[in-house]
Order: C-alpha cells, then sequence, then structure tokens
C-alpha cells in the first residue's frame, strides 16, 4: 500500500508540470502570431528587438514597399508607408531578418508625427524584411516582405574606399522638401549625406558608420525625431521622412553623428 | 492525352524550347537573307527553363569563312551554337565579333578559338572586371546550364570603321548607350544591321551600365539614319524596317521623362518602381521586372539633381 500515495504525487506532479506546459505554450503563441514567411529568425529578433514580452501582432496598416528582389545587395530600397496606420506611432523598428546585424533603424517621433519612412539597406542573402511599428498602447504591429537576392551586400566594399578622396566630402548632406502626393499637411524631407556606413565586414576596413541622427526645429532647437543606424544601412544613405507637425517657418536642423565621434550638421530651409 | 498535349505544346514551341534534361538549347539558325542567319533566344529573363538562351546571336557565311556575331550565356551554348553552324558550313570560323561585356553575349567564347574573339578595347577592360561576378551571378540564376563557363578574353582589339571580310562589306560602329562599349555591325552585301543590344524589341531594354538614356536616345537616332533592310536586334524579333527604333525611343523617352517627374515630386525608389506602366508598353515583355532593375541603376543620379546643397551648422 505504501508506494501508492508516492506514484499518486508523483502522477499529479507530472500533470501539474504538463499542464504547466501547455498554458505557458498556449499563452506565447498567442502573444507571438505565427510568420507566414517562416523566418527562421521570427522568434529570436522579435526578442531581440522588440523585448521579451512585447505584444506582438500582424498588420496591413504597416506597408513595406520593397522590390521582390535585389538587383543591388548594397542598395535596396526600403519605403515604410504608415499613412494608413490608423494610432500614433510612438516607434518605429527595421530589421533584415538574415542580415549578420539585422537592425536597420530605429525611429522615434517625438514633436512630430510620421507618416513614411525610407532608407536604403544592404542584403547579406534572400531574406525577410520586417518593420515594427509601436502604437501608444505598446502593441507592435508588424509588416514583413520577403526580398531575393544573390547577396554579399554586407560585405561588399564601400564604393567610398576605392576613392582616395573621400575624407573631402564625408559628411556633406544634400536635400529638399516636397509636398508628398499623399497629400494632406505632411512635408516630405528627404535627405542624402555622403559616408561610407563601413559594416566592418570587409577585411582590413573597420566599422565606420552614423548612428545617431535627429531632427530639430532650427528655430528653437527642439527635437522633433531621433534615428539611430545600424550596419544594414546603405553607403551614402539616402533618408526620406513624411512628417507632420506645427510650425517649421524656420526649417530643419539635420544632426548626425557616427562611431568615429564626427557630427555632421545642416540646415534646411522651407 | 496529356502527354499529346505537351507534345502538341512543344512542337508549337518548336525551336524556342530547351530541354533542362540534356541541357539541349535545340538551336535552330534561320536564314534572314542569303548567307546571313540568326539563332533567335526568348524574351525572358534569365532561368533555368530557358537556360540562358535570351539572346540573339549571328552568323554570316563568306567566302573565306564563318563570321560569328556574339556567343551566348555559356559553354554550352557556344558549343551547340558551333554544332548549329557546323552542319550548315565546313567553313572555319576565321571572325568572332563580341558586341558587348554582358554574361549573355559573351559566356559561349570558351567554344572559339581565342585567336579569333574581336572586341572594342572598353569591352575587354569591362569584361576583365565584371567577368567573374557575371560569372557568380548566372551560375546561380542557371545553374548546371553554366556548367564550365569561364570568361575568356578577348585577344582581338576591334578598330571601328569599313572593311571586307570574305569579300563581304563590312562595317564595324563603336557606340556606347546600352553598357559604355556596345558594338555593332552592318553588313552593306546584305543589308543587314547585327544592332545587338543597342536595340531591343517586344523585350524592356537593360540599364545597368548605361551611361546616360540621353547618350543611348543619341545613338539610336544615328543608328535609325543607316543603311539597312534588315534589323536583327540583340533581345527580340528579327524585323524588315525601323519599328524597333520607334518602340526604342518611346520607351526610353518615358522612362526618362519617369524618373525625372517622379524625383521632382519626391517619391521614394521603391515607389517608383510601384508606377503605373503606360498600355502601351503591354507588349513590351518583362517590363515591370526591368524597370525596378532601372529604377535601381538610374534613379539616384535624378534624385541628386533635385537636391540641393546644404548649408553646414545649424
Amino acid at each position: 500500500m505504501r508506494p501508492r500515495p508516492i506514484r499518486c504525487m508523483a502522477w499529479f506532479g507530472w500533470l501539474a508540470l504538463v499542464l504547466c506546459c501547455l498554458l505557458v505554450s498556449t499563452v506565447s503563441t498567442a502573444a507571438v502570431p505565427d510568420d507566414p514567411f517562416r523566418s527562421p529568425m521570427w522568434h529570436y529578433n522579435l526578442s531581440r528587438y522588440l523585448g521579451e514580452d512585447a505584444t506582438v501582432q500582424h498588420s496591413d496598416q504597416v506597408v513595406l514597399k520593397v522590390p521582390h528582389f535585389a538587383e543591388d545587395a548594397t542598395q535596396v530600397p526600403l519605403t515604410v508607408d504608415l499613412s494608413g496606420f490608423d494610432s500614433t506611432v510612438k516607434q518605429v523598428i527595421t530589421w533584415v531578418d538574415l542580415n549578420p546585424v539585422p537592425h536597420l533603424f530605429t525611429f522615434r517621433p517625438e514633436a512630430t508625427e510620421v507618416r513614411a519612412i525610407a532608407l536604403n539597406f544592404r542584403i547579406q542573402q534572400a531574406s525577410t524584411v520586417r518593420a515594427a511599428v509601436q502604437d501608444e498602447q505598446g502593441v507592435w504591429h508588424i509588416g514583413s516582405v520577403h526580398v531575393d537576392a544573390a547577396g554579399g551586400g554586407c560585405t561588399a566594399p564601400s564604393a567610398t574606399a576605392g576613392n582616395p578622396d573621400w575624407a573631402a566630402s564625408l559628411g556633406q548632406m544634400r536635400g529638399a522638401l516636397f509636398s508628398p502626393a499623399s497629400g494632406a499637411a505632411s512635408t516630405r524631407l528627404k535627405l542624402q549625406v555622403m559616408h561610407p556606413m563601413d559594416t566592418g565586414m570587409v577585411s582590413n576596413i573597420p566599422r565606420f558608420n552614423i548612428e545617431d541622427v535627429e531632427l530639430r526645429d532650427a528655430a528653437n532647437e527642439e527635437r522633433l525625431a531621433t534615428m539611430s543606424l545600424s550596419e544594414s544601412a546603405s553607403e551614402n544613405p539616402l533618408f526620406v521622412f513624411d512628417l507632420e507637425h506645427e510650425g517649421r517657418e524656420a526649417g530643419l536642423t539635420l544632426w548626425m553623428r557616427d562611431n568615429g565621434g564626427n557630427v555632421f550638421e545642416s540646415h534646411l530651409g522651407v | 492525352m496529356r502527354y499529346g498535349m505537351l507534345l502538341l505544346i512543344s512542337l508549337l514551341l518548336g525551336g524556342a524550347s530547351a530541354s533542362a534534361e540534356s541541357f539541349r538549347y535545340a538551336l535552330e539558325p534561320v536564314e534572314i537573307t542569303p548567307d546571313v542567319w540568326v539563332i533567335e533566344g526568348v524574351t525572358e529573363d534569365f532561368s533555368r527553363e530557358n537556360g540562358g538562351n535570351i539572346v540573339n546571336t549571328a552568323f554570316i557565311l563568306t567566302d573565306e569563312g564563318v563570321v560569328v556575331f556574339d556567343t551566348g550565356p555559356s559553354r554550352r551554348y557556344g558549343e551547340q551554337m558551333r554544332e548549329a553552324i557546323a552542319s550548315i558550313t565546313d567553313l572555319p570560323v576565321t571572325h568572332v565579333f563580341l558586341s558587348h561585356h554582358h554574361p549573355d553575349h559573351v559566356f559561349g567564347n570558351q567554344a572559339f578559338d581565342p585567336a579569333t574573339l574581336h572586341a572594342l578595347d572598353g569591352t575587354i577592360a569591362r569584361l576583365q572586371a565584371q567577368g567573374d561576378d557575371f560569372a557568380e551571378n548566372l551560375y546561380r540564376a542557371l545553374g548546371d546550364w553554366m556548367r564550365g563557363t569561364e570568361v575568356v578574353l578577348p585577344t582581338q582589339r576591334v578598330t571601328p570603321g569599313r572593311m571586307t571580310i570574305g569579300g563581304r562589306d563590312i562595317e564595324l560602329i563603336a557606340m556606347s548607350g546600352h553598357s559604355g562599349a556596345d558594338l555593332v555591325l552592318l553588313d552593306h552585301s546584305a543589308g543587314v544591321l547585327l544592332a545587338a543590344d543597342m536595340v531591343f524589341y517586344q523585350r524592356a531594354p537593360t540599364t545597368p551600365h548605361t551611361p546616360g538614356l540621353d547618350v543611348w536616345q543619341d545613338e539610336l537616332r544615328e543608328l535609325a539614319a543607316l543603311d539597312f533592310r534588315y534589323l536583327v536586334p540583340g533581345h527580340g524579333p528579327v524585323v524588315e524596317g525601323r519599328a524597333p527604333f520607334v518602340q526604342m525611343q518611346d520607351y526610353l523617352a518615358w522612362l526618362d521623362e519617369t524618373l525625372r517627374e517622379a524625383a521632382s515630386q519626391g517619391l521614394t525608389a521603391s515607389e517608383v518602381m510601384r508606377l503605373t506602366i503606360p498600355e502601351r508598353f503591354d507588349e513590351v515583355a518583362v517590363a515591370r521586372h526591368e524597370l525596378i532593375r532601372s529604377v535601381t541603376h538610374l534613379y539616384g543620379r535624378y534624385e541628386r539633381d533635385v537636391l540641393s546643397p546644404l548649408a553646414e551648422g545649424g
């Protein structure tokens, strides 16, 4: 008779454990939906960039405009179109699943609202590209797209590296303001800065890239938005932002800093 | 019944079909006018189904031998082209002219004596610089069709001008609009213009190495003014007359105008790639694919033109 209660207890213990596991897995599948692209990096990159406990859902309001194949693996155009996003954007994080350093950029609007962001990225092999947009409730809305590529975009030497005069143009900016076709009150800012954006993945060329970008109101230096960039960003980055905010008569101050401590600052009038 | 349908389809497709199992291109030279033969490829992009046979190659029979114009996308193509030539004539191949450095035109070089390979200076330099990268891309796109294919550089530098080859009156013309160094062959004896990739017909032109659409358009006007009867484009059907020039000018002007207008509106590259293509280009194959490629190649130049240098400091 004696062994019986022990066996019973063991049995209940197992049952409890199995139930717990089931509960935990049910909870985690509810929080993180399956990836329709079946990327092996789906869960890993979600927790890496959005945190372990992030609430995540797929969204067709986060539209990624990216060609379905990369004609140039060092310059693949991405436009994150948020014109249909019906909540306030707290931040936008983008990454390329299978790149050696997947992260492309994190954009945080402060005294402005963002309707679109564009930036070219490098692609190391065919991969899914993600944009995660956090709303006011803290929920992440994910847009995804797959890009076919011959690859090698992260380990190709920059064109700048082959130019002995590269330092002469380092940090030079060109830009202009446009009225986006989507209309409304927003302004489109297009801006290109000359910078090799070396990834550190080419032998004998250390990482050398712009890490921080700030957009400020030139009148009072109030910060409108910040952006951080990683190795997936392309050489001579060309940024496009559709922004909505009040009183920009004085124009914008564009501030950037690279990992070498160089600070680049320019003014863009209206 | 199903096999019957398949047989019927393959008969209908005729020379255009390629057999993936045996890696035979089923090359069928057509004599477009006495002694001038053309092997026409499909108007598609590179794929494992077509093995890269997306290009037109040609050869001309002279009194002394065979003049070959372009060697195709792979070693297998070059070898099978030689078989096709040998089925028509016993004459030796005396000259191989390579129109430009793009892989679909020069990767059959291994099948020919290197001493017979002729090209413009600029073509040899470009092939030397970019050939291995092209090969890597094509191995990925075509797989086993590419087996054994290696870059072979031409040994003979072409001096443009009019000359007699094996009794035929031949003019070699140097241009640059498509790839930076483009050789066009005009056979005055036969009235045939071998335009290579300076002219695409019913297939969207490719732009990775164009010095500028304006340069290309100017040179097309020069070509259209030449005296010839038959026009052999680099891609697309052979025609009598000048219809391909009209379509080319129309397409290039549309592309140029579209990119300029898009840049002035501040569109992003990925937005331009999605723009509507006019219905009149419905008959032009792979137009969307080539628009995506052309935006990658060219749009940055148009964008820079409308961006102003910014003053430093806040």
